[in-house]
């Protein structure tokens, strides 16, 4: 039976309570069900992958997608006959030799897929190939009417896992047969047109966020779309700006998305690069992106997913050396300013926040980070401000207090009894 | 086939209202007998939704009626070759209620099946009418902030400010739980903006956006019922998709909802007789015997009726006006994802209008735009919807909010009001009561957001027609109907 495809994020499963009337029902589907799988076998075994066997898979996914030897059944029946020969006759299906039965599991998740599928070198089904021997009569080229048929098809397969998709948004199965299928786009039809099917797709994959923004393989998906979109086979336009855009948009959704924050700060050092960004824009940039992320703590400052990305404009900042950086011509002093103002903003978090951990976190990494900076010990009054944050953090966060411990130890931050001398 | 008066009838249900159709719908898979009448000719009454010919002979007939809710109604339409289109090109609503996501009647609705009749809309964002204080330029719409991501993105408020709201907002989340209710229950019947200011320091710009976003008619709102009302609005947010808190039924808000309960209530076995009423009642009789206006008499068990009668003068105005302009600019989603809105709320908060007389106004008035996805009006038009607390002066501030607001929202050219109706709609006290085996419905309440507390007297209604029978699993939770989502398909 079709799995639900496990939960979704906050939505929990219900499970089925059965009269004798619904099992007695269940139990006709299930031979039902056997029924098919058996015709099937046999046309298999038969080594048969005709239009009879294609259909059974269609009947067979649709009862159950997680089959994963019916997805290649039906590969191997597109394979043998419905789609047109390719011009250069060799097997679409690299996974697989073509007189094998296609039934080992891949494991896959989207981002691995991209690794697997190898891709043969793409033909680009030009229109002069193949044409020797047409007549003046026929009005469209061979290779154009089988280049419609398997546009069709591909056009149908889409189309069909659909259902099947929004029933169970997870199945590897069904999402390794969509990437399979648009995969067979590049290798058989024209550029202008596989560019297309690959451009609907990522709108699907903006669908899919919307409907779970935290799918992580939703957003996987995405990149590798986009990968593919980007790539010589479909005309290779960057696609940087869009996708960085698309991120503004997702954190306007929701704050608190991990995988938004995440696609934005790996799209950066492109963008800038792209943009032939200068030394005044890229402070600028930076500028407008600290300015933000700022904006965003002020209303969340609970939220994790936030903070992770403000410690990566800092460490832009403070640990330059190894990674892209925003703006690599700062100067130390340049750097200093920069993190004292932040720790002066984050303070005046605390006006209003005063018991989010986070906060108290943050202050305490960035104020050890400008000490390092600047290759000096903490003065007195950062001394006292470290000192009164751990204890907020022993009072908040009183799980890590090994953790809070060897802290003051190693920076000496306990604080001196009452009537001590300093 | 038994003829009406042949039948003894469990009960006879007067009028098509939201309540009564909503009791149909929740009898409409028992074995009752029932028979369903309504004296007008349409369904609905006091919710129901009209075409340009109906309002006309509605209007006709609150202006020769002597009782009833209505009062006051009026027509005016720009003279000439407009583009009004014709009669039946519009759906103009006498109840055009947004409903919240939250709101107990869309759960009823699912569990009642019923609301695969509807097709729901997204009611988009609330926004505060902004007079211009430079004569030369043109008042502007704010969008009020309801969620963490609008308070982000706004502009308009202060860093300081945007941690009180956000304070604000998370406070009412949990408004319930111990350690909040304890700090507002002492401030439970002052009103929401003296709280706001004392627990929240919010300065005035933001107490009106809280008051705004609770649509109170009189902007005095007391603490307990805004944080409800809020509490309401902020829970909705997203349920339903990204972006929206409430949403609005297509083709003429809760008339659709009463038709299509209506429209279960007959294929469940009952029967409607529309322009028929009741000439007269014997209750001392058992069955009770009714005289119809249709010439039969027939006895019932029961009998639910709704009191038509308003208890006093006090009510809102509302003033409906066809425009020639689809107002694009209104209904755009700004969140990824979210559905186009095809309602959108203004507010012009108390002060925010000048009457003739150069009067700041006094009470707040509300604004619903429709635009044409609702089915209201033709495609390039919309329909606005204004209300306001009755007062002396209310029709010249609805007709100042109208023209402001057309203002705001001029691009190159101010739009045109092509039809306008206008109305005053009275309030009344009356509490929903049985008495013996009679049912009387309160009068609905104008409000511009559903008020779930009208669904009791539904519940009520429906134990009373029931009795001994009631089942309470079975209220309005019905499986489909054979047929309706046939999953097995895919087995032939």
């Amino acid at each position: 039976m079709a799995d639900q495809g496990g939960s979704q994020h906050g939505i929990a499963r219900t499970s089925r309570v059965r009269t004798e009337a619904q099992r007695q029902q269940d139990l006709e589907r299930i031979q039902k069900y056997r029924d098919l799988e058996s015709q099937l076998r046999k046309l298999v075994s038969a080594s048969d992958y005709a239009r009879d066997t294609f259909d059974l898979t269609t009947k067979l996914l649709k009862l159950n997608p997680e089959y994963y030897t019916v997805w290649n059944v039906r590969r191997r029946t597109l394979i043998s006959g419905l789609f047109s020969r390719r011009s250069d006759g060799s097997s679409c299906w690299r996974g697989c030799s073509s007189s094998s039965r296609c039934d080992t599991t891949t494991t896959c998740s989207a981002a691995s897929l991209s690794s697997s599928l190898t891709r043969t070198p793409p033909s680009q089904a030009s229109p002069t190939t193949g044409r020797s021997g047409t007549t003046a009569d026929e009005g469209v080229a061979p290779d154009e009417e089988a280049q419609k048929k398997d546009l069709e098809i591909i056009k149908s397969e889409l189309y069909f896992t659909i259902p099947l998709l929004l029933e169970s948004p997870k199945c590897y199965w069904i999402w390794s047969y969509r990437l399979w299928i648009l995969d067979q786009s590049i290798l058989l039809l024209p550029v202008e047109i596989a560019k297309k099917i690959w451009q609907e797709e990522l709108g699907l994959a903006s669908k899919m966020l919307t409907k779970d923004r935290r799918n992580f393989h939703a957003w996987g998906y995405r990149r590798h779309v986009v990968s593919q979109l980007e790539s010589k086979e479909l005309g290779g336009e960057s696609l940087v700006e869009s996708e960085f855009a698309y991120t503004d948009r997702m954190i306007r959704v929701d704050l608190s998305n991990f995988s938004a924050w995440h696609s934005r700060s790996t799209l950066i050092p492109r963008l800038l690069d792209e943009r032939g960004a200068g030394e005044r824009e890229r402070r600028n940039f930076l500028d407008a992106e600290l300015n933000q992320i700022r904006e965003a703590l002020n209303v969340g400052p609970e939220d994790q997913s936030l903070w992770y990305y403000h410690q990566f404009l800092v460490d832009n900042l403070v640990s330059p050396v190894g990674r892209p950086t925003i703006v690599p011509s700062l100067t130390v002093e340049e750097r200093v300013t920069y993190l004292a103002t932040e720790i002066t903003e984050i303070k005046d978090l605390l006006e209003d926040y005063e018991d989010v951990k986070l906060i108290y976190e943050a202050l305490l990494e960035y104020t050890l980070g400008l000490c390092q900076l600047e290759k000096r010990k903490p003065e007195e009054d950062e001394r006292q401000d470290l000192i009164a944050w751990v204890k907020k953090l022993r009072e908040l966060d009183p799980m890590r207090m090994g953790r809070w411990i060897d802290l003051e130890k190693g920076y000496g931050l306990t604080e001196l009894l009452p009537g001590g001398s300093g | 086939m038994e003829s009406l008066a042949d039948t003894l009838w469990d009960v006879v249900i007067c009028g098509t209202g939201l309540q009564q159709s909503l009791l149909a719908l929740a009898l409409s898979r028992s074995d009752k007998k029932v028979l369903h009448i309504d004296p007008n000719d349409f369904y609905g009454d006091a919710e129901a939704a009209f075409s340009l010919q109906e309002v006309e002979s509605w209007v006709e007939k609150v202006q020769t009626g002597k009782e009833g809710l209505f009062r006051a109604a009026s027509v005016e339409k720009l003279e000439g070759d407009t583009g009004l289109s014709f009669p039946r090109a519009y759906s103009l609503a006498l109840a055009p209620q947004l409903i919240h996501a939250r709101s107990t009647l869309l759960s009823q609705l699912v569990s009642s099946r019923a609301y695969r009749q509807v097709e729901f809309l997204a009611v988009g964002s609330f926004s505060i009418f902004k007079p211009s204080s430079d004569p030369s330029q043109s008042p502007t719409l704010v969008r009020i902030p309801s969620t963490r991501e609008d308070v982000f993105s706004t502009t308009a408020i202060s860093a300081k400010a945007k941690r009180g709201l956000m304070k604000f907002l998370k406070f009412v989340l949990d408004y319930e739980s111990t350690p909040q209710a304890e700090a507002w229950q002492p401030h439970t019947d002052a009103p929401l903006t003296e709280f706001l200011l004392k627990e929240f320091k919010m300065d005035k710009e933001l107490q009106t956006y809280i008051v705004t976003l609770t649509l109170s008619l009189d902007g005095g709102i007391n603490t307990r019922d805004g944080l409800a009302v809020i509490h309401r609005h902020l829970s909705s947010m997203g349920l339903y998709g990204p972006g929206f808190a409430a949403l609005y039924p297509k083709w003429g808000g809760l008339s659709e909802i009463a038709q299509v309960s209506c429209r279960a209530g007959a294929v469940g076995g009952a029967v409607y007789m529309l322009g028929t009423g009741v000439k007269a009642m014997n209750d001392q009789e058992d069955p009770i015997v009714l005289e119809l206006t249709s010439g039969d008499t027939i006895k019932t068990r029961k009998v639910v009726r709704a009191n038509e009668s308003a208890t006093d003068e006090s009510g809102i105005n509302r003033l409906v006006a066809v425009v020639s302009s689809p107002l694009k600019s209104l209904f755009q989603s700004t969140v990824e994802g979210a559905p186009t809105p095809a309602v959108a709320v203004v507010a012009f908060p108390a002060g925010s209008l000048s009457t003739a007389a150069g009067e700041a106004s006094q009470s707040p008035v509300y604004l619903s735009v429709h635009s044409s996805d609702t089915g209201e009006c033709p495609a390039n038009q919309s329909v606005l919807y204004f209300t306001t607390i009755s007062k002396p002066a209310s029709q010249d501030l609805l007709q100042e909010a109208l023209d402001s607001f057309l203002a705001a929202v001029a691009g190159d050219t101010v739009p045109q009001c092509l039809y306008q109706l206008q109305y005053k709609q009275l309030r009344s006290s009356a509490q929903s009561q049985a008495s013996g085996s009679i049912f009387d419905f309160a009068p609905p309440r104008p409000a511009l957001a559903f008020d779930d507390s009208t669904l009791q007297s539904v519940h009520d209604a429906w134990k009373m027609v029931l009795g001994d029978d009631a089942i309470e699993e079975e209220y309005l939770t019905f499986a489909d109907r054979e047929g309706a989502m046939d999953d097995d398909e895919v087995y032939d």
